[in-house]
Parts: structure tokens; C-alpha cells; sequence
């Protein structure tokens, strides 16, 4: 356990597919990953949604196995599979026990591979429709979709990752398979594997069956977004819910920034369970919850936060939460900073424990920054981070402006 | 038996004078993880003070041995200790998990929350208040209030009861924070002590270190109390509730199962896995894969009072609900018809694949002792688990299921704008 300080190999087949492994022998299971980097950022405004859509439909078989027989086959295995769809990575996941590492791997494989029948997309369709209905009926995730629509403006970092009713229901099988064939191309695809395997079996058998996976173009290189970041709180009323929801967005850094864990300790210090945030309106009972948290694109960031309380005191306890982060500068502290920087050092280094957890840390930051970095590494980036740095993340991003929304029983708010 | 990669690691577990049992398991690794529980929960709120042991845990937090709530915290922070746990029906657990070293100060701040704490009364009413806020914010959350109302309609307190039951969160109820005082919940932490604790830890150490750093933590712990709050099932019950702007409505199933100490158990949880383990299973495929009728659809066990009940959720738009009803209520009904080979074959292959799964994290294997514990009164050595799970046979689990009608005693209740 936490043995990981060999360099995960990486090998990039004659098509372009990526193979990322990190063995370790003494593990108990394998895990293995297609990561693919495509996702809701890469679709056009009438197909929102469409990334998802896909997911999804991967589920449904391939030209050689139905869609019972695929999900058999994925029980199979342990029934540790699934995938999830984000705005610049799609990922299929399952883990098995060494000896089934085999069947994992063909498994996996053939999900990579749909068939896209036409006669799976209505039932699919209506279960991502009743996902849709599931989500609107939490106000803590439609504030933060608002909020990300205002944000980013046009640009589709403020997509919803689930599309809408409307664009759900209106993509053909046509555009899904066109969405398909030119964002899943083998030069997109990292297969990635942790735990208990030999790296030359894998080869060998990738060498042998993910040779002639497609190509398609790269991703084209575009401008980093500029988001449309107005500086004005947005309310949407709704007079049936009992609290008031509030999200809050500002500009942060990109995930390749040299400065990405010091983001990381502020947002820490002003929105973690220990942060200032904490202290000022959870401690005093103001709000029932409130955060502040940082996200990183491939070429943007945000500072992302907000909170829930009673409707009278939504004004209040907003003027303390700018009020906070006005004054986030006093927080940086050598004490503080060494707090921080040490419980997230810890957490990574823990969740990194199982070939699960280490699986999705050295794919997404594959994915990501292009480098795959041991577990001691990624632990040492958050260990080094220094008052000096959190400073330069605070002049950087300043956090005197927000675009906010809020949502329930209320008209206004300034 | 099929051998697993490495010899399993032996498990130990003490009682200590007081009560107290350790369950402890040796792990090489720079890592620790406990998880200590203590059975008492929302269920054994006196009637009248529903939310004591929600609210008491907060202020447990609040301040201990001279350091105030802040000064805690960052005492937590600087080890860089993650912490877990929180309050159930019938249990208060608290987890930490972090760097081998800091086992022993972990200890120590856990111990002083629970032996030392100032307990300062300026700060029970923001936390009433607190509590008296997620139970509107429960108001704003359809499959949480529908949660709430299935417990209420299926397991009523029992009319002579002192203890409150499972009818209420561990918010409590709007009535019941009124109810609170610093003197109701000095008395309530009484409970709070060695008798029916357990605690499971994973740590790369000598069984004589663990045992010592232990005792000299927590063997001061009160004697305390283990209370017993009766699970009261209500057979056959069918109870719709308005909410007239649910985008779905939710359906919420329960019937009887089987307890943990039962010779049926693993069948039973074979039989679950059958109908709710993974994508090709019963209800996924019938409501989801086959008819698109819901995104989220499951059923899992629920131990209460010592019972295990079969619980069942989905969520559909009003217009499918009342087809997703059926579909899921003709699964069940199908049950005594018992599983198909292949259906065992992957359901008992997918338990025995959860049995390492879930003892491969530190804090994940801390919880499974802790569990064990206080569900099987001992720990389940991993491989004779799985030795139990290899002997099991398609014959065993359908002559179990002849005999296993869930839907004659069901309860159902539903939440959204249309009765189903």
C-alpha cells in the first residue's frame, strides 16, 4: 500500500491510443479505465447533452453482444463498473479480482464498441429524461446549473452536462453517432490500469486488440474561454421552497498553472471544513451550509462556493460571505497555510490506498496535464505549497467580484 | 474454497473491563483508520425530545479540555486526519483515518470530545436552530421527505415506548427541539459509554501497541447504557402523499427480510443481490434497462431493532409512476419462484468480489469490523465468508425464496403530485 512511487508506464500505440499502468503487485484487485477526453464542452448548443446521451448508450451493447449480455458480463466481474460524463473527460470504470483481469479488460472493451441501435435510444432516452426530472427536483443542483449558464455565457463550460428536456429529446441516432465518430477516436483514449496485473501481458494484448480502433482528428486547439462572468447576484424565484439557495462564481486557474494546489489550500482555508466561511455562518447558525471550493479546466478555473439558509436572512448572510472573501488575505497564515496544505497532502496520499482510488487520480490528471505522476509526487505538490504562493493566487484571483444566483422564496437580493 | 493472494490477516478483538470491544486488524502501510460506534441514536431520543442525539453530538464538538470549538478543529486539521461518522437510527459513530503516527493523538482528541467536553450553553440555541434548519431544508428535498414519511407510516414508536423510534430524523422534530435543555442532554450523554461500544481499527502495529494506545485513550469512557428502540412493522399499509410540485413522483417499498443472526441471512443476501446487485439484475433491468421507466431504482437491506426488512426506491414522472409501481411490485412478487443458475452464479460471484472490495481501504475495513461487531456480536474472518458464500447452492437459496413472499406483507407509501 501507498508503494506507488514507480513511474506509472506510459505506452502510445501507432493509432494513438494511450496505455497508463501502474502495477502493484501486492494489490488485492485490478481496476482499469478508458478515459476519454471528450465531454460536454465539445458539443454544440442544440445537441446539449449529447456526451452524456452516449454514456449511456454504451451500456446498450455492442454489434456482437446485446445489452443483457454485455451488463452479465459486467456483473461478472464484481459489479464495480460504471462511468461518469464531466465537461472535458468521459470515463468507463470497472475492478475485478486479479484472476478476472482478462475478462475485465474484453469486457471493457466491448463497451468502448457500441452498436447504437436505434432501438435502444427511446428507452434510453426515457431514462435520462427521468434523471433530468431527478435532478430538477434539488434546488442545490439547479442554483449551481444557473450559475454556471451565467458564469460561462455562450460558452459551453456553462452547458448542462445532462442537457435539456428539449435537446434530449430531439437528438437523433444520426448526431449520437456522429458526436461518437469524431470525439472517440483512439486519440483521445487513455486506457489506464492500477493494481495487481503484469504490464506486458497488457501490452501484448493491447498491441493485439486496440490497434485498429479508429483515429479521428485531434481536438482542435481553441482560445481559452473568457467567461461571461457578469457581476450581479440573479434571483429565481420560487415560491414553493422553504430555504434559499446561493452559488457564487469567480475566476480561477487552470489545472496546468503551476499555482493549482496553493488554489486548492485557499479555497481551503476561505471554504473547507475548517475554512472561514465555516466559522462565520455555520458556527453562528446564520446558514445550514456554506463552501467554497476550486475548479480547474484544461485552460480556465473558478472559484465555485455558496450557501442555504431562511429566506430572511439570505441578504445578510450574503453581505458576510462577500465580506469573507474581501478579506481572505488575512487568512493567509503560515499556521493555517501548513494545516491546509497538510490535510489535503494526507488525503491524497489516502485515497490513492486502493487501485480504485489511484485509478482516477492517474487518469484524470493524465487527462488533464498530460503527465502521469506517482502518488508521493502528487502528495509532494500539495506538501510544498507556501504562504508566498496562496498570496500569489489571491492577486492572481482577487475575489472582489462574483456572479451569483439565487434561487427560492424571495425576489431580491443585492 | 478458492485461495486468496495472500494468507488473509488475522483479526483480533478484546473486551476491555469496561465493556468497551476493540476489534483490531493488521495492515502494512503508513496509514490508520478507526471507526468507533456507540449505540445510541436518533431511535433513543426520549419521546418529547426528538433530536437529542443529533443536536448532542453537535455540541459535543463545540469546545473540550480546554481547547474551544476552533481550537479542536485545527487540533484535528493539524494531523491531517480525516474524520468521518455522524448519527443514525441506532448508532453515533465517530471516524478518523490518517498517517500511522497520529493513531495515538486521533485517540486522544476522540476520547476528549466524548469524556471532556465543555458542553458550553451559549451554543444551544444556534444549534437547535441549525437542526430546526435542515428539517425546512427536508421540506425542499422530495426523496428525503419521502424517506422521512415511509419511516412514519412503517415503523410507528410503539405507544408504551419511553424512546422516540425510527419515525423521526436525527434533526428530530420541530416539537422535540423545543423540548431540548443542557440539562435533558447532560442526562441524555449518560448513554454515551463502554457498554455496546465498539471500536475497529487497521493500523501496521503490534496487536500489544494497538490494544495499549486504545485502553490508555478510552478506557476512562463512562460505563453508559445500550438502549433498544423495537421496530414496530406495519404489514400491508399504502399511504400517498401531495406534494403537488415533485417533478417525479417516489415510490417507497418495505417488507419484511431476515436478521442478521438468521441461518437465512446469506441466502437472503443473495437473493437481494439477484434483484438489486448491479445492471443485469432484476429490478435494473425490468424498470430500467427493458422499460426507461427510472433512472435511480434500487432495493437493499435495512437492519432495525434487530430485524432486517427489504427496502425498495424509485423515482418516475407522475404519468410512469404508477407502471414503474407495478413492474417493481411483479419483481418481487417473483421471488419465490426462485433465481435461475446463471442469476446465482453472478450474484454469489459478486458478493465474493465485495468481500475483498470492502476490505480493501483501511477505513473501509475499520467500518467492517466495527459492523461486525455490533451485527454478528464477532468479526467474520474474510475467508470464511467466502467459504460460506462457495457452500451456499442454487437449491439453498430457492428452497429459502419458496418460502420468501415479500409483497404479501408490503408497505408502500408514495410521494408526488398524483396518488399512484
Amino acid at each position: 500500500m501507498f508503494r506507488g512511487g514507480i513511474e506509472p508506464l506510459t505506452h502510445v500505440l501507432p493509432n494513438g491510443l494511450t496505455l497508463l499502468l501502474e502495477a502493484d503487485p501486492v494489490a488485492q484487485t485490478v481496476a482499469a479505465g478508458y478515459f476519454v477526453n471528450t465531454g460536454a464542452r465539445d458539443e454544440l448548443p442544440q445537441e446539449m447533452g449529447a456526451s452524456h446521451f452516449l454514456e449511456h448508450l454504451m451500456f446498450k451493447g455492442s454489434e456482437r453482444l446485446s445489452a443483457s449480455v454485455l451488463n452479465e458480463r459486467l456483473d461478472d466481474l464484481g459489479g464495480q463498473s460504471n462511468a461518469f460524463t464531466g465537461e472535458e473527460a468521459t470515463v468507463y470504470h470497472a475492478a475485478c479480482l486479479p484472476e478476472q483481469t482478462g475478462e475485465l479488460l474484453d469486457t471493457l472493451t466491448e463497451l468502448m464498441r457500441p452498436a447504437l441501435r436505434e432501438s435502444d435510444l427511446e428507452a434510453e432516452r426515457g431514462v435520462i429524461l427521468e434523471e433530468i426530472a431527478m435532478y430538477a427536483d434539488q434546488p442545490g443542483i439547479r442554483v449551481i446549473d444557473e450559475l454556471r449558464a451565467d458564469y460561462w455565457g455562450a460558452h459551453p463550460l456553462g452547458h448542462l452536462i445532462l442537457g435539456t428536456t428539449q435537446t434530449v429529446g430531439d437528438l437523433s441516432r444520426e448526431a449520437l453517432t456522429h458526436n461518437h465518430r469524431a470525439r472517440y477516436g483512439a486519440s483521445r483514449v487513455t486506457l489506464a490500469l492500477t493494481g495487481a496485473f503484469g504490464p506486458e501481458a497488457v501490452l501484448e494484448w493491447a498491441t493485439a486488440n486496440l490497434a485498429d480502433w479508429p483515429a479521428a482528428d485531434a481536438p482542435g486547439v481553441e482560445p481559452p474561454p473568457i467567461p461571461a462572468f457578469p457581476a450581479r447576484v440573479r434571483v429565481v424565484p420560487d415560491p414553493e421552497l422553504s430555504r434559499v439557495q446561493v452559488a457564487l462564481a469567480a475566476p480561477g486557474l487552470p489545472v496546468t498553472h503551476p499555482l493549482r494546489e496553493a488554489a486548492g489550500v485557499l479555497a481551503d482555508l476561505i471554504g473547507g471544513e475548517n475554512g472561514a466561511l465555516y466559522w462565520a455562518l455555520l458556527d453562528t447558525g446564520l446558514a445550514d451550509s456554506a463552501d467554497l471550493a476550486h475548479l480547474e479546466y484544461r485552460d480556465a478555473g473558478s472559484f465555485e462556493g455558496g450557501f442555504s439558509c431562511d429566506p430572511a436572512r439570505a441578504q445578510a448572510v450574503l453581505d458576510i460571505f462577500r465580506a469573507v472573501l474581501r478579506d481572505a488575505d488575512a487568512l493567509i497564515t503560515e499556521p493555517a497555510v501548513r494545516r491546509a496544505a497538510r490535510k489535503l497532502a494526507v488525503s491524497t496520499l489516502l485515497r490513492a490506498e486502493t487501485p480504485q482510488g489511484r485509478l482516477f487520480a492517474l487518469g484524470m490528471e493524465y487527462l488533464a496535464t498530460g503527465r502521469a505522476e506517482t502518488t508521493p509526487q502528487l502528495v509532494d505538490h500539495y506538501a510544498k505549497v507556501s504562504t508566498g504562493a496562496v498570496r500569489e493566487v489571491l492577486r492572481l484571483c482577487p475575489l472582489d467580484r462574483w456572479t451569483g444566483v439565487a434561487l427560492g422564496p424571495l425576489t431580491e437580493l443585492e | 474454497m478458492h485461495a486468496l493472494p495472500q494468507a488473509p490477516p488475522a483479526s483480533e478483538l478484546w473486551t476491555l473491563s469496561g465493556g468497551l470491544r476493540l476489534a483490531f486488524e493488521r495492515r502494512a502501510g503508513p496509514g490508520f483508520a478507526f471507526d468507533l460506534r456507540l449505540p445510541v441514536g436518533s431511535a433513543h431520543d426520549p419521546v418529547g425530545q426528538e433530536g437529542s442525539s443529533g443536536v448532542l453530538e453537535e455540541w459535543l464538538f463545540k469546545g473540550v479540555a480546554g481547547r474551544d470549538a476552533r481550537a479542536l478543529q485545527d487540533a484535528f486539521d493539524d494531523l491531517g486526519v480525516r474524520r468521518g461518522g455522524g448519527v443514525g437510527p441506532e448508532a453515533t459513530r465517530m471516524g478518523v483515518s490518517g498517517l500511522r503516527d497520529d493513531l495515538g493523538a486521533s485517540l486522544t482528541l476522540v476520547a476528549d470530545v466524548l469524556l471532556r467536553p465543555d458542553l458550553p450553553e451559549a451554543e444551544l440555541p444556534v444549534l437547535t436552530d441549525l437542526a430546526r434548519q435542515d428539517l425546512d431544508g427536508l421540506q425542499d428535498s422530495p426523496p428525503d421527505l419521502l424517506a422521512l414519511e415511509a419511516r412514519r407510516v412503517t415503523f410507528p414508536r410503539p405507544a408504551d415506548s419511553p424512546l422516540a423510534g425510527f419515525a423521526h430524523p436525527p434533526s428530530g422534530t420541530l416539537k422535540g427541539l423545543e423540548g431540548l435543555t443542557a440539562d435533558t442532554l447532560r442526562a441524555h450523554l449518560d448513554a454515551y459509554g463502554q457498554a455496546g461500544a465498539v471500536l475497529g481499527l487497521v493500523a501496521d502495529l503490534e496487536q500489544e501497541a494497538a490494544l495499549s494506545l486504545v485502553s490508555d485513550a478510552l478506557a476512562g469512557l463512562r460505563p453508559g447504557r445500550q438502549p433498544q428502540a423495537t421496530a414496530d412493522f406495519q404489514a400491508g399499509r399504502r399511504v400517498h402523499v401531495t406534494d403537488a410540485d415533485a417533478e417525479q413522483t417516489h415510490l417507497s417499498l418495505t417488507a419484511p427480510g431476515i436478521a442478521p443472526g438468521d441461518s437465512r441471512w446469506l441466502a437472503w443476501q443473495v437473493a437481494l443481490t439477484a434483484l438489486s446487485g448491479g445492471s443485469a439484475s432484476r429490478l435494473f433491468h425490468a424498470v430500467r434497462e427493458e422499460r426507461g421507466l427510472a433512472y435511480a431504482v434500487s432495493a437493499s437491506p435495512v437492519l432495525l431493532g434487530g430485524q432486517g426488512f427489504l427496502t425498495a426506491y424509485a423515482g418516475s414522472t407522475p404519468a410512469r409512476a404508477p407502471e414503474t409501481l407495478e413492474v417493481m411490485l411483479a419483481e418481487l412478487a417473483r421471488l419465490p419462484q426462485g433465481l435461475s443458475a446463471d442469476e446465482f452464479r453472478r450474484a454469489r460471484s459478486g458478493l465474493r468480489a465485495s468481500v475483498v472490495f470492502s476490505a480493501e481501504s483501511m477505513r473501509a475495513r475499520a467500518g467492517a469490523l466495527t459492523r461486525d461487531v455490533a451485527v454478528f456480536g464477532q468479526v467474520r474472518p474474510l475467508a470464511e465468508l467466502r467459504a460460506s458464500l462457495d457452500a451456499l447452492t442454487l437449491e439453498s437459496v430457492n428452497s429459502f425464496l419458496a418460502a420468501y413472499d415479500p409483497v404479501s406483507e408490503i408497505t408502500i407509501v408514495t410521494l408526488g403530485p398524483e396518488n399512484v
